[in-house]
């Protein structure tokens, strides 16, 4: 008995609540917003890749990213943010490219060559980081469940004069806008090439164009999302958000709308969570996010029983 | 006392190695039977009998690396050495520590490696080809709250705990996948997903309270993340081999049902197999092959220890018998080497290592298969394209001859080129590949060069002549294709059409003597009684008149 | 009680809650060659699959040789359609042709020689003995059609279940296909066929079943093969069921 007690703490509603809006409202404000703003852009554009069924080609970049980041570390000796960048899109056009080699060339089928191709490259960057872990200020623990709270260590920087933000935070604003705006511009050609790459190439859209420029914004997402959340964990901000809005609503505005409101509700429960439990916030916000899904499900389910019986 | 243990050990290892043996001979033979009194064509002899010969010997490979590495461990294990001792030593005295196995951390890593190796082959040979790759990347994830709960349940790291919970989890995960299909319009590719997140979320959140916990700190559970070899208990090893030695049994007497319900299951139920059954068993087996490698490879990396050995043996044969010893041996393989190289660098872990050295063969593989690799395919088109261009250029030049009636024999590289449509050097290149290939002479008398066909490539110039001419034909009379939209198509078959073909079509065509085009067809017949030394009224050039 | 090959009697299959095959009543008679047509989407595999169990019926009963199917599954033979499998498996055509026997040799028993007599004997009826030893994925679509009819072949069963056999064959592979079907019906045995071809479908076939959702009509093809029951059948879409229907008349 001693020992469950010791395995889920005593929840103080204090001190879990409250005190982080009054007294640490500085520092937790800033991961509050880190937490929204990787789970809103992520949530956002899993849409459509929930959508175009390219699920695990997002879990398969979020992995194989890792060695990318590490050598542009390693290259650069810093943690600025563009060796950072180009080094990640270039593992992810790499995968991408592996990917489609190893299918085209040999018999091998698609699921088998990601499978092969992403394990490579993230194995190939868990021994870098063994390896050079010190240099790169990067540990194996970062790599799997991210370290969303260390935003708070950071200096932060003025943001046009109006407030100052930690640069992190900043970086993954920009993010988000920016996938928001490029969502909303083009709207028509994305949802047209998803739901009928034929027509749309009869209208002048090009699939493969509209397929990269995603795995492309995937790329960057992920990236920025990176030492937040880890490898492995961003594939719950992406599909989650997406399939739990829909099974709640069949119209894509409104689902894109739920997947923000989502992203919103389980940063908060998630960073609560992980305040009482003491345990990583991004793997905390995940277990919300598959908990919510979980529920979304079990009402839809029971709403879809209801409606029979009583049809009977 | 010590010749008692030689003794049992000595049995142990002869009973074990044979019923291995056995274990591996119905697919042996099966493979021996099939090839008797099945005519096979000397074209393909080659490549195929090369991986057949390997595969035989490789099939005894197990038996031997099982049975010494069984002996060691009964034989030596009095001498053991502590976990830590492997820490700070130098080179040289750690690879002496390796290859002599004289400490029993060595052994446990290395018997682990391969009882991993064997069972991750086996089962991830079946995940290949029923493209279920994803699934055990979602399969290895989803354990991960059931190490934690494991733990949590008997308070310490018991690997029988933790191998209910792990198994328990993997299969709540599974469930989980399907009712999801089955009762939303959620793709199968984001259920797989959710599941995997969800689960490993939920994990890191459990394994985040037991390190917090006064007694965490040495729980070692996060070992299971990316695995280390070196901190295999020997409970741990039996288990795996256990599960390897359950997977061994089962395939090899549930071969048939495995194989037809992987290729065909409809079929399967057709027959009245209890298709459901064994698909849960393989599954069954999976998830327990997931839950014993977690220590050894760590649960991010599972799946590819299970997909690349498999995937590389995919590209090397055509049987699934085959696939699966071979994967297994490249499993033994892969793992054994990144045990290996995990013992040099004192902390690294394994799985990665293991992942590494898998793709290591895997690219080997994809490069050099003699078959399907990339080397080989890249060569056939190279030599394919050499001979269509060899081809193009023996038919320019019957074509400078037919010109002029077949008068003289010597063609000028100018007329040539002019007939090629290519500049001076292209076409003097060209005649020089004839040359090289034994088909053609040079003359040079002066200013001028001639190329002169030699009896071979007369044939060669014919047979490419005649493929075309007949084909065109077969399309203008049997096809209604008109005259003029014939000679594209035509370009092409001629490279292609095979003897028996040719014979098809000229007793389709009532063996014909010329094109739409008005043009003579050399016959097959005619072309082939000038290669039996007959004495025939040759004209004085040394050729025979096609047709003639 | 006489043991039909075949008898369904309200067979019905739901996908989804949404009916594919409603209230199927029919009793196969022995030594017949059956085409079952109907338009896309009207339940022709699925009234196949649902005989064999392959898919859940929601309804009614089906008897093989007056028995449940499960209790009579060696006598009947299937040749499922081509695409339902992946063609880069490794196995050759032996390898495929060996596991129409599967069904004969119960839990853990062994292949035989006169297994592979068997399986030989039936490759060298579809005329594909030379390529025995083949991967599978280098056959043209005809040889993967003729490889899955000798598997049925070797199955020595009474009673043949066929989805789709002629789709994506060549002339001359649809030719010898039916020939073998005859040569089969002539030896007492009784096969269904999945067929999709009107004008082919009167001249192949003893009897037609003519499915959409439910049975419309079921008998010897000079009965079923009217305008009427074929307008019926496939709701008046086809032009060129008229002008066949004709041809028939004319030809009378």
């Amino acid at each position: 008995m001693e020992f469950w007690k010791q395995l889920i703490p005593p929840f103080d509603f204090q001190q879990v609540f409250v005190e982080p809006w009054t007294e640490y409202l500085d520092s937790f404000l800033w991961i509050f917003a880190m937490g929204f703003l990787v789970t809103a852009a992520c949530g956002f554009l899993g849409t459509f890749i929930v959508w175009r069924r390219m699920a695990l080609v997002g879990d398969a970049i979020s992995h194989s990213v890792l060695p990318g980041i590490v050598i542009a570390f390693l290259v650069s000796q810093s943690r600025d943010t563009l060796p950072m960048f180009l080094g990640a899109l270039g593992a992810g056009v790499l995968t991408t490219v592996l990917i489609e080699l190893i299918h085209q060339k040999s018999r091998i089928k698609t699921d088998a060559a990601l499978g092969i191709v992403f394990t490579t490259l993230f194995a190939f960057g868990v021994v870098l980081v063994s390896l050079y872990g010190e240099n790169v200020d990067l540990d194996v623990d970062c790599v799997l469940y991210g370290e969303l709270e260390h935003v708070i260590f950071e200096t932060p920087v003025a943001f046009l004069g109006l407030f100052e933000a930690p640069n992190s935070v900043l970086r993954m604003g920009a993010v988000t806008l920016a996938v928001m705006v490029l969502v909303a511009v083009f709207y028509r050609p994305l949802l047209l090439s998803s739901f009928d790459p034929g027509l749309a190439r009869s209208m002048g859209v090009s699939p493969a164009v509209i397929h990269h420029a995603l795995m492309a914004l995937l790329a960057v997402v992920v990236v920025s999302a990176f030492e937040a959340v880890g490898a492995v964990l961003v594939i719950a901000m992406l599909i989650f958000p997406a399939t739990t809005a829909s099974l709640l609503s069949d119209r894509l505005p409104v689902i894109l709308g739920l997947t923000l409101l989502i992203a919103l509700l389980s940063a908060f429960l998630g960073l609560h969570l992980a305040l009482w439990l003491d345990a990583s916030t991004a793997a905390s916000i995940s277990v919300v996010i598959f908990g919510m899904f979980l529920a979304a499900w079990a009402s839809r389910c029971v709403t879809r029983v209801a409606r029979e019986g009583f049809r009977r | 006392m010590t010749a008692f243990f030689e003794y049992v050990a000595r049995n142990v290892v002869r009973r074990l190695g044979s019923f291995v043996g056995l274990a591996l001979a119905p697919c042996r033979s099966a493979g021996k039977r099939c090839r008797i009194g099945l005519p096979r064509r000397g074209a393909s002899a080659g490549p195929t009998k090369l991986v057949e010969s390997a595969s035989v010997t490789w099939a005894e490979a197990p038996r031997y690396v099982v049975g010494l590495a069984l002996a060691l461990l009964v034989v030596s294990s009095a001498r053991a050495a502590k976990i830590g001792d492997l820490e700070s030593l130098d080179f040289g005295e750690q690879f002496a520590r390796f290859f002599t196995l004289q400490d029993e951390i060595v052994r446990l890593a290395l018997l682990g490696s391969v009882f991993l190796g064997v069972s991750c082959g086996l089962l991830g040979s079946f995940i290949v080809v029923r493209k279920l790759s994803l699934f055990g990347d979602t399969l290895s994830h989803a354990v991960l709250p059931g190490v934690a709960i494991g733990y949590l349940v008997s308070g310490y790291k018991d690997p029988v705990a933790i191998f209910v919970g792990a198994t328990l989890a993997g299969l709540l995960g599974t469930v989980l996948v399907q009712l999801i299909k089955k009762t939303t319009h959620i793709k199968e590719d984001s259920s797989l997903g959710m599941v995997l997140a969800g689960f490993y979320g939920l994990g890191v959140v459990l394994m985040n309270r037991i390190q917090a916990m006064p007694t965490g700190t040495q729980s070692g559970l996060d070992k299971f993340l990316f695995g280390q070899v070196a901190a295999l208990s020997s409970v741990e090893v039996w288990m795996m081999g256990g599960v390897a030695l359950a997977s061994i049994l089962l395939v090899t007497v549930f071969y048939r049902q495995f194989l037809l319900g992987s290729f065909d299951v409809g079929f399967a139920r057709g027959l009245g197999l209890p298709t459901g059954l064994f698909h849960y068993l393989l599954m069954l087996l999976l998830a327990f092959t997931v839950v014993v490698s977690l220590q050894a490879v760590g649960a991010v990396l599972v799946s590819a220890m299970l997909v690349i050995p498999a995937a590389s043996a995919y590209l090397l044969t055509d049987r699934m018998h085959r696939m699966l010893i071979i994967a297994s041996v490249f499993g033994v393989l892969s793992g054994s080497l990144g045990a290996f190289l995990s013992f040099f660098g004192n902390s690294l872990p394994t799985g990665p290592l293991m992942v590494l050295a898998s793709s290591f063969v895997f690219c080997l593989c994809f490069f050099l298969s003699p078959r399907h690799g990339l080397f080989s395919r890249w060569r056939k088109r190279k030599t394919r394209d050499h001979r269509i261009l060899n081809e193009n250029t023996l038919k320019a030049i019957y074509h400078v001859r037919e010109e002029r009636g077949f008068v003289g024999e010597g063609v000028g590289l100018s007329q040539l080129a002019e007939r090629m449509g290519e500049t001076a050097e292209e076409a003097k290149r060209r005649v020089r590949e004839l040359v090289s290939a034994g088909l053609c002479d040079i003359q040079e008398s002066g200013a001028k060069s001639e190329a002169l066909l030699n009896p071979d490539g007369w044939l060669r110039a014919c047979a490419v002549i005649r493929n075309h001419r007949l084909w065109e034909l077969y399309l203008t009379n049997q096809a209604a294709y008109e005259p003029d939209h014939v000679h594209d198509d035509a370009e092409v078959i001629e490279h292609v059409l095979g003897e028996d073909t040719v014979r098809r079509l000229e007793r389709l065509l009532d063996y014909p003597s010329q094109d739409p085009h008005g043009k003579l067809i050399p016959s097959l017949a005619d072309l082939q009684r000038s290669l039996v030394k007959t004495p025939s009224p040759e004209p004085p050039s040394g050729y025979r008149m096609p047709g003639s | 009680m006489s043991n039909f090959p075949l008898e369904a009697h309200d067979l019905t299959v739901a996908y989804d809650r949404r009916p594919v095959i409603y209230g199927v009543d029919v009793q196969v008679p022995e030594g017949k060659l059956i085409g079952i047509l109907g338009p896309n989407g009207a339940g022709k595999s699925t009234l196949i699959k649902a005989v064999m169990g392959i898919v859940p019926k929601s309804g009614g009963w089906v008897k093989v040789f007056g028995k449940p199917f499960e209790r009579n599954a060696a006598r009947v033979g299937y040749v499922p359609q081509r695409e339902s499998v992946d063609w880069d498996f490794p196995v050759n055509v032996m390898d495929v042709v060996l596991m129409g026997r599967y069904g004969k040799l119960g839990l853990t028993g062994r292949l035989s020689s006169s297994d592979r007599d068997a399986a030989a004997d039936a490759l060298e009826k579809v005329g594909m003995l030379p390529f025995a030893k083949r991967q599978i994925s280098n056959l043209s679509g005809g040889q993967q059609q003729r490889v899955f009819l000798a598997r049925a072949l070797a199955q020595e069963s009474d009673l043949y279940l066929m989805d789709e056999p002629f789709v994506g064959v060549d002339a001359a592979t649809e030719a010898a296909i039916i020939e073998l079907l005859r040569e089969l019906k002539s030896r007492g045995k009784t096969i269904l066929a999945v067929h999709h071809d009107l004008p082919t479908a009167q001249t192949y076939f003893d009897m037609l079943l003519l499915l959409n959702m439910r049975l419309v009509a079921f008998g010897p093809t000079e009965e079923v093969f009217t305008q009427e029951l074929l307008q019926k059948t496939y709701g008046g879409r086809l032009t060129i069921l008229a002008e066949v229907a004709d041809q028939r008349v004319q030809r009378k």
